[in-house]
């Protein structure tokens, strides 16, 4: 292995809303990085090749699988991991509170890449049919729920959003209940 | 068994969200992968690229020597290791000979995972190519290359761990090379139904491997304490499985070793047995550092422990009129470089699910130069059923019977024999069936098999199919305390795969008389935990919610006995309400269930603390049918199947959480299309898995399926809390069987080999008019 592949680099980013800095080999993938140096292990790895989404987080804004990106290509960027998705401590965001009431998930692995799928999407199709949500999520794999309690729980959130579209980035009204 | 409460409180029938899905949406669920101890290392296990081969020479030397490599280890390093190993966890690595490509070689612990993944590279290893058996069939013949080492003896425990159907008859002698299994059930004079037949046919049967697809790979980490005493955080269906299976690999007393199930992400049959623990454990010990390993989705799939192959021969003769006469059938099972199929479920299905008079069917386990198999949700029921279901629809088709009237003729009843002689319990298999046949989309088939499809081209079917499975019993105990507030407390082992947690905790709030937000549950250590069973064979409700009922019912009568003293009442004049126990038609005489929980915790108090234990075993097992419908249109240029809706009625018992039902029937019906549609595991001549991604393992996506509609029937379990029956894995059964009925009412051509593909599809639709397989 070369030095250039193994020489560390500083990578700053902002992660769910707070600056973050931390080294890596250009070789290190942006999953791993927001697993192991970041610490926030919401972010899933499924298949290491950018199909099942499990690993998908925002960057920029944008749906980004991150087991396809090296840690250094975020440099100077702004990511958005499940972690940062609930408006804050005890809140849940819109879609986040309708994947849990609409049994939208089971095992949970794949949630998080869904998720962060799902609110780019809604944010840019606010109403859509089942058909279009069926369309938008093709591209993460779920093995547990036959995708249907997702579908109902996008079209939930979306019903949720459009009547309180603040909820979009401020409080959620329902609180979180940890049992 | 009688509901306890005298009134009805928030618990069984109710649909509640699981209470865990609050830190599965927010990313603080853990996972094996997420934990990251002081001083981890990482591990990478080096993989045969070769299906069979001698291992001539490892050179690890160059990767000792690499910077942030602590450990490499080889089979040499292994006492524990030895030949003629019973399963894939004992064949820890490969001695001298490779029998599968992506068999371990070596394992490497590192500080970081490509240190370790570089150290692989560094490893040299000569192998001595050697001829490999790659089709089951070649694999049989006289003279083919050997896999187990001779004297391997075929491991059942899991056929038998699953179900527990026991087979009347075993064939050991006249075994062939590579055959691990035989088994026979026969009944009647075969020969003389087919002489009095007027139709006969005959199909075979094809369905490849698949993989059971789980979204978190296989995942571990193992760590050893200074007293000798192993840790393993894994991820499992069955955490005392999972002990005793490494306890008996490592040759340790199972006190040494604990095993800390973490949250399961996915397992579906292929994490009951163990797999990469042992190798965890080892590299832990070499290195005195606590270890991770997590597969990645290619060695899941090149060297997971899929779904073994089927291949079914299966012929049948019946009268004119219908009446069944005869089946013979034969079934060869393709397993891989390991034993350990359920084989006999196979054969009861084949000559049992319906009243056959006389029937013969063989089944052979065979083994083959590619990746073990494991159980897969209902093992070879889809496979199975395919095949005989496959077969009523063509004999009624055929005699110009209605189909789903045909099956409901001679579908089994309760106390009907199964093959091996067993009677068939009480079961809902009948009431899916007339429940779905009154189904629109079934009496409405006609008019969507007219309306022509897309641009009048389309060519549009229904099809249905009933199947189901004989779900597992496995002994299990619980605990449930009251604590000082009034709320509860249960405590079990068993590993929640399913959302089964939420509902053993309304089991329990119903039996004691709260509401289920008064009830919390944990899935303990092996150290902490009472024993529990395997996450598997769709018996967690069956049996630990049993076991849970019979705990918050002795837990009851507990709280019963500290209340009539201050009461002074008799206990059977007591009952709970609103969380108070009241004297019967006195309600000032009460006392809370906080108040004779602080009794019970209080410094100097004599009040022995209220702790409900449930120990059960089991003896009657409890059949769980469905009954699955696809309505599908086939493009007759492409050959592509487009499911336009999908019907799933199942017999459940007593719906305990409706929503956690509803989830498993759709995610259930959602595999089973996957293996009718697009799922295989493809291989090549040398035994090399051809497709070892998600880009050409291809799964089914939320854009491929429609919305599946649920309809639960509930024909009480006897034995089962509340009347309940397992429902995982009756949901991954029928629905191969329903599309090629569907494409066969489509298009009039039947096909007998899984995945349904455009390809497979379109050259069936291209040799139409085909020979049409009747005799008669």
């Amino acid at each position: 292995m070369s030095d250039a592949a193994t020489t560390r680099r500083k990578i700053q980013v902002t992660v769910n809303g707070r600056q973050a800095e931390g080294e890596a080999e250009p070789r290190k993938l942006l999953s791993d990085f927001i697993r192991e140096d970041l610490g926030l292990t919401g972010t899933h790895v499924g298949c290491e090749h950018g199909v099942c989404g499990a690993c998908t987080v925002l960057l920029d804004g944008e749906p980004v699988r991150t087991c396809l990106m090296f840690a250094v290509q975020a440099d100077g960027h702004d990511l958005l991991t499940v972690e940062g998705l609930a408006p804050g401590p005890d809140q849940l965001h819109p879609i986040q509170e309708a994947f849990w009431e609409r049994h939208g998930l089971q095992c949970g692995f794949c949630t998080p890449g869904f998720l962060l799928t799902i609110k780019v999407y809604l944010a840019e199709n606010p109403d859509p049919t089942e058909r279009e949500v069926r369309e938008a999520l093709s591209g993460n794999l779920c093995r547990c729920t036959g995708y249907q309690n997702i579908v109902k729980a996008t079209l939930r959130a979306a019903e949720i959003l459009r009547s309180e579209p603040e909820n979009a980035d401020k409080a959620s009204t329902k609180t979180t209940q940890r049992d | 068994m009688a509901i306890l409460t005298t009134r009805e409180v928030k618990g069984v029938g109710f649909t509640i969200p699981r209470p865990d899905g609050a830190d599965k949406v927010t990313g603080h669920t853990r996972y094996v992968a997420d934990l990251n101890p002081p001083g981890l290392l990482h591990a990478k296990l080096l993989r045969s690229p070769h299906a069979h081969a001698r291992i001539v020479r490892i050179d690890t030397s160059l990767a000792k020597a690499l910077p942030g490599v602590r450990a490499v280890l080889t089979a040499a390093d292994i006492p524990e290791l030895h030949p003629n190993a019973k399963t894939r966890a004992h064949a820890i690595m490969a001695i001298d000979r490779v029998v599968f490509a992506g068999q371990p070689v070596a394992a490497v612990a590192a500080d970081e995972l490509a240190i370790a993944q570089e150290a692989l590279d560094l490893i040299g290893v000569e192998y001595e190519l050697l001829p490999v058996a790659v089709d089951a069939l070649q694999s049989m013949q006289p003279g083919a290359p050997p896999v187990a080492d001779a004297g391997t003896e075929a491991d059942t425990s899991e056929a038998l761990a699953h179900s527990g159907v026991a087979a009347t008859e075993s064939q050991d002698d006249s075994k062939a090379v590579n055959v691990a299994q035989q088994t026979r059930l026969s009944r009647g004079d075969v020969a003389a139904g087919f002489a009095e037949s007027d139709v006969v046919i005959e199909h075979t049967y094809r369905i490849p491997m698949v993989h059971q697809g789980y979204i978190e790979t296989h995942s571990v980490l193992a760590e050893w304490d200074s007293a000798g005493g192993l840790t393993i955080w894994t991820s499992t269906q069955g955490s005392f499985n999972t002990r005793s299976e490494v306890a008996d690999v490592l040759g340790l007393p199972e006190t040494r070793i604990k095993v800390v199930p973490m949250e399961c992400g996915g397992g579906f049959g292929a994490k009951i047995r163990a797999l990469c623990e042992p190798i965890a454990a080892l590299l832990a010990r070499a290195t005195r550092r606590p270890v991770r390993y997590v597969m990645t989705r290619r060695e899941e799939l090149a060297a997971g422990m899929p779904a073994p192959r089927v291949v079914m021969r299966v012929k049948s003769g019946v009268k004119r009129d219908g009446t069944l006469m005869a089946i013979e059938a034969e079934t060869i099972l393709d397993s891989g470089a390991f034993a350990g199929a359920v084989l006999t479920l196979n054969g009861i299905f084949l000559a049992s699910l319906y009243r056959w008079p006389s029937f013969e069917v063989r089944g052979v386990e065979v083994l083959t130069h590619k990746p073990s198999i494991a159980a897969y949700r209902a093992p070879t029921a889809p496979h199975t059923v395919f095949a005989i279901d496959s077969q009523m629809d063509r004999l009624a088709r055929a005699l110009g019977l209605d189909p789903a009237e045909y099956r409901l003729r001679h579908l089994i009843d309760e106390g009907d024999p199964m093959a091996n002689g067993q009677p068939w319990q009480k079961n809902g298999a009948r009431a899916c069936l007339e429940r779905m046949i009154e189904h629109p989309l079934w009496t409405g088939r006609a008019e969507w098999a007219a309306s022509g499809g897309r641009d009048g081209r389309g060519l549009r079917g229904t099809g249905l199919a009933v199947g189901g499975w004989i779900p597992g019993i496995q002994p299990c105990s619980a605990t449930i305390k009251l604590n000082p507030d009034g709320t509860l407390n249960v405590v079990t082992g068993q590993v929640d795969i399913a959302g089964t947690n939420v509902g053993l905790a309304q089991i329990a709030a119903t039996a004691y008389g709260v509401d289920f937000e008064q009830v919390s549950i944990v899935t303990a250590d092996t150290d902490s935990a009472p024993l529990a069973g395997l996450s598997a064979g769709s018996k967690v409700t069956y049996t630990m919610g049993a076991a849970v009922m019979a705990a918050a019912r002795d837990a009851r009568e507990q709280t019963f006995k500290i209340a009539a003293d201050d009461l002074e009442a008799a206990p059977e004049d007591l009952e709970i309400v609103d969380g108070r126990v009241v004297v019967r038609g006195v309600p000032e005489r009460s006392l809370s269930l906080a108040d004779i929980g602080k009794k019970t915790n209080a410094f100097m108090s004599n009040v022995p603390p209220v702790l409900g234990v449930g120990s059960l075993g089991f003896s009657q097992q409890a059949p769980a049918f469905a009954a699955q419908l696809a309505r599908i249109e086939v493009d007759p240029d492409t050959g592509l199947v487009v499911l336009h809706d999908f019907v799933a009625v199942q017999d459940v018992g007593k719906a305990i959480n409706p929503l956690g039902i509803e989830g498993q029937m759709q995610g259930g019906a959602v595999q089973s299309l996957g293996i009718a549609l697009t799922e295989e595991l493809q291989f090549d001549d040398d035994g090399r898995l051809m497709n070892p991604s998600l880009l050409d393992y291809r799964k089914l996506t939320a854009a491929d399926v429609p919305d599946i509609e649920t309809i639960m029937v509930e024909v009480p379990a006897p034995a089962g809390p509340f009347g309940a029956r397992g429902v995982g894995e009756p949901p991954i059964v029928p629905a191969p069987a329903a599309v090629a009925n569907a494409i066969e009412d489509a298009t009039g051509v039947r096909i007998t080999e899984l995945p349904l593909t455009p390809e497979r599809v379109a050259l069936a639709l291209l040799a139409r008019p085909s020979e049409d397989g009747l005799s008669a």
